[in-house]
């Protein structure tokens, strides 16, 4: 007999979020069969943004989501940047790394220790890590008693990275140094040393406690590296440019379809975004971006979510670290809950260990900015990668102010519901096949949830997605 | 507990003292210590981008407690914070029901639009509750409610522009005032003293927008400026000069930056180059530009906010 499950709130994430799973018996064991993944907020962001003055958008997008804040602001400058026309100083796009590096690791120590490790070891016995679902514990007292001052030490190199990226940025979360033209702040030899000391310290907690934890609670669930596989496409934009002309990236745009090793380009105009199952005007749903305006629509037959259904070509794909990895050619270990974590850290290791690299290449004193005017109409695109995957804001200016601003993010792909085909979003089908021991304590769909870092602050107010300077918003 | 309670106050002390407080509220904090009834706190986040969390996240001190893991672990009683509560669905929903005599932290704006359902953190037995509903009953429950961060105080970045989805500030929402430690995001050590002070029970002193006077009540940013009156900066990629030109907002703002500075004091909004965003302001974020709305829109011809 099956039964539906439904987890309001899902914690440890940002934003909100609701999952409702249905439980069966295959083989005689209870598993998910079938997923569905709730988006339960709406901001309406981009249309917010329509009438004001462009160059501010990287202020005004870093309030998206205050976790992973930079990325949007890289996004929003290059957006301008491009529309304008502009190349900015090697100094600029090397800060805008460093500090771009800086916000990865802090994500991405944050989703581990605080967002997910809490699905295999009990925390602190007191609020507000009780309640919890004591089921599925694996560890012994001792080793639960370190990984929970992990948790806290995390705390500290969490707090720690945020400082690092403070050192150049001003501040951590939402920097006021990301503009379009470049940076706004002139990089001094005291920076540099300040910056050199955090990475030290960072570095050696991600290569001495972070990687070999993630490593640890993968020895004690090996069940895991089976589990949340879902369909396999991975989606790349590229980030963290190499040069100004943004030719070399350190993460390599691509694809890949599933059961295929072959790494294939990104085409933009193969994007497009669905919402059958969203809670928005089915007029608006197409393949084909439109003039017209997407309209919020409550109540409406067949929707679940405010996350609308962007797809590749049609097909829904994942996004995040273990596809920039894997299409990077720097991890090649499979597709699962446990590949998801391990990529994540092998990730935050790369970074960490290339920060110093790039610090070395920063001119102190040396120029941060190029002037430049705003045009009166123009159109275009800023993409980059976010810690949880592939970014983009497309931008349309007219008569110098944003007539139309769109915001593309990754819980967007990885977060979204069924499409107009009633395909599944990549975490619903991930959920599919998942055993569920106790359906009042499903920690083992938490541990596929918690697996992609969903970050809903910044999928809810997300729009179709168009070709550059085909723009439509709500 | 207790005892860590009791560790967490006397750091805050030390972080008033910091801020200018006596040594009467230090006597009434040691005070409070002894108090075993004292309140719980309840973390909501509604319409916003959790970046208030994050700047909690980044608190330090240089006494006990030292940092946030610290003032989670030894210190308040964190019924619920959706971010970093370990439970999940009924069980957490069932806490947050049953919450009495708690402090109400609301991060985030209130959501008023389509009955309510473009935010909905949680349902109850089956029945999808608001974000509007949610701080309504609970602010009215509370014995205090504290609006961290410019959303939840004012509005902010999420009710801007057209505001679709009628975005209102947790006053405005509930028709109860509340304490409003606005920024975007604040500083973790004003979150944390705010805090510190309403689990004592203290009634704090507060300006006319709801905000602690201790922090939000000194001298205009521009007046404690290190760069005011050392050359003008006309373009960005110019350090250590005065960024009124730029559309700086430090004339209009009292904000404690330019002394308590950010992230472990590494650096500040000015000192990296940057005119003040007057992130702290209920104007914030102005209505069509950021950067160009002292004396109203369009500013007084000033700080056209770009070359």
């Amino acid at each position: 007999m099956p039964t539906v499950v439904t987890i309001d709130p899902v914690t440890r994430l940002e934003g909100h979020l609701r999952v409702d799973v249905t439980v069966d018996l295959v083989d005689g064991k209870p598993q998910v069969v079938e997923a569905r993944v709730s988006g339960t907020s709406f901001r309406g962001f981009e249309t917010m943004l329509v009438g004001r003055d462009p160059s501010e958008a990287p202020h005004l997008t870093q309030r998206i989501c205050g976790v992973c804040s930079v990325p949007h602001g890289v996004a929003a400058a290059m957006a301008l940047e491009n529309a304008a026309q502009v190349s900015i100083p090697e100094n600029a796009r090397i800060l805008r790394n460093l500090v771009m590096g800086a916000n990865f690791i802090q994500s991405h120590i944050l989703h581990f220790y605080h967002l997910s490790l809490l699905d295999y070891v009990g925390g602190p016995g007191m609020p507000p890590w009780e309640p919890q679902w004591n089921v599925d514990r694996r560890f012994g007292s001792e080793a639960s008693a370190r990984l929970v001052e992990h948790y806290k030490a995390a705390l500290k190199a969490v707090r720690q990275a945020n400082e690092m990226a403070a050192v150049f940025a001003g501040r951590q979360p939402h920097s006021p140094a990301f503009i379009p033209g470049g940076f706004t702040n002139v990089p001094t030899a005291d920076q540099i040393a300040e910056f050199r000391k955090y990475c030290g310290i960072i570095t050696d907690f991600v290569r001495s406690v972070y990687v070999p934890d993630v490593d640890l609670v993968a020895s004690q669930y090996p069940d895991y590296d089976e589990l949340g596989r879902g369909y396999g496409n991975l989606l790349v934009f590229g980030g963290f440019a190499l040069d100004t002309a943004g030719k070399g990236l350190l993460f390599a745009a691509g694809r890949v379809g599933a059961g295929t090793d072959e790494i294939q380009p990104v085409n933009l105009e193969a994007l497009a975004e669905q919402v059958a199952c969203s809670w928005y005007d089915n007029g608006s749903s197409a393949c084909h971006p439109s003039a017209g305006a997407t309209q919020a629509v409550y109540p409406k037959d067949g929707a679940y979510s405010w996350i609308k259904a962007p797809r590749y070509e049609g097909q829904p794909c994942e996004t995040g670290p273990l596809a920039r990895m894997t299409i990077g050619g720097h991890y090649r270990q499979g597709i699962s809950v446990h590949d998801r974590h391990r990529a994540r850290a092998a990730e935050t290791l790369k970074l960490a260990e290339i920060l110093p690299m790039w610090l070395a290449q920063v001119e102190p004193d040396g120029a941060v900015y190029t002037p430049y005017t705003v045009p009166t109409d123009a159109e275009a695109a800023g993409l980059t990668e976010a810690p949880r995957g592939a970014l983009g804001h497309w931008l349309r200016i007219r008569q110098g102010k944003i007539a139309h601003y769109q915001v593309v993010t990754p819980t967007c792909w990885n977060g979204s519901p069924r499409d107009d085909q009633q395909k599944p979003g990549p975490m619903e089908k991930a959920l599919v096949g998942t055993p569920v021991a106790d359906a009042r304590q499903p920690v083992e769909v938490l541990r596929v949830i918690h697996s992609f870092d969903p970050c809903l602050a910044c999928a809810v107010h997300v729009c179709r997605p168009a070709r550059p300077g085909r723009v439509v918003i709500f | 507990m207790q005892i860590s309670r009791r560790a967490f106050l006397k750091c805050c002390a030390l972080a008033s003292a910091s801020l200018g407080l006596g040594p009467k509220e230090l006597v009434d904090l040691e005070s409070a210590l002894a108090d075993p009834q004292a309140p719980s706190v309840l973390w909501l986040q509604g319409s916003g981008c959790s970046g208030c969390t994050i700047s909690f996240l980044n608190y330090i001190s240089p006494s006990e407690p030292v940092d946030a893991a610290d003032v989670l672990i030894r210190s308040a009683n964190l019924i619920y914070h959706p971010t970093l509560s370990a439970g999940a669905g009924e069980s957490v929903v069932a806490d947050i029901k049953k919450a009495e005599n708690f402090i109400l932290c609301v991060e985030g704006g209130v959501p008023t639009a389509l009955a309510g359902h473009a935010c909905v953190p949680w349902s109850e037995g089956g029945r999808e509750v608001s974000f509007q509903e949610a701080v309504q009953v609970l602010s009215a429950k509370a014995k205090q409610v504290l609006c961290v961060g410019t959303c939840a105080a004012f509005g902010g970045i999420s009710a801007m522009g057209a505001n679709p989805m009628g975005v209102k500030s947790v006053p405005e929402a509930t028709g109860r005032n509340a304490v409003n430690v606005s920024g975007c995001p604040p500083h973790p050590n004003w979150i944390v003293e705010t805090l510190a002070q309403l689990l004592q029970g203290k009634t704090l002193s507060l300006d006319g927008r709801g905000r602690p006077v201790s922090i939000y009540g000194g001298r205009r940013t521009c007046d404690q400026c290190p760069f005011h009156g050392r050359g003008e900066a006309r373009t960005y990629g110019v350090s250590g000069q005065c960024m009124e030109a730029l559309g700086c907002q430090g004339e209009v703002v009292s904000s404690p930056c330019p002394t308590t500075q950010w992230n472990n004091r590494v650096s500040w909004c000015m000192a990296a180059g940057s005119p003040c965003l007057g992130c702290i302001d209920p104007t914030f974020p102005g209505a069509t530009s950021l950067l160009r709305r002292r004396g109203g829109p369009g500013g007084r011809g000033r700080g056209r906010g770009r070359d």
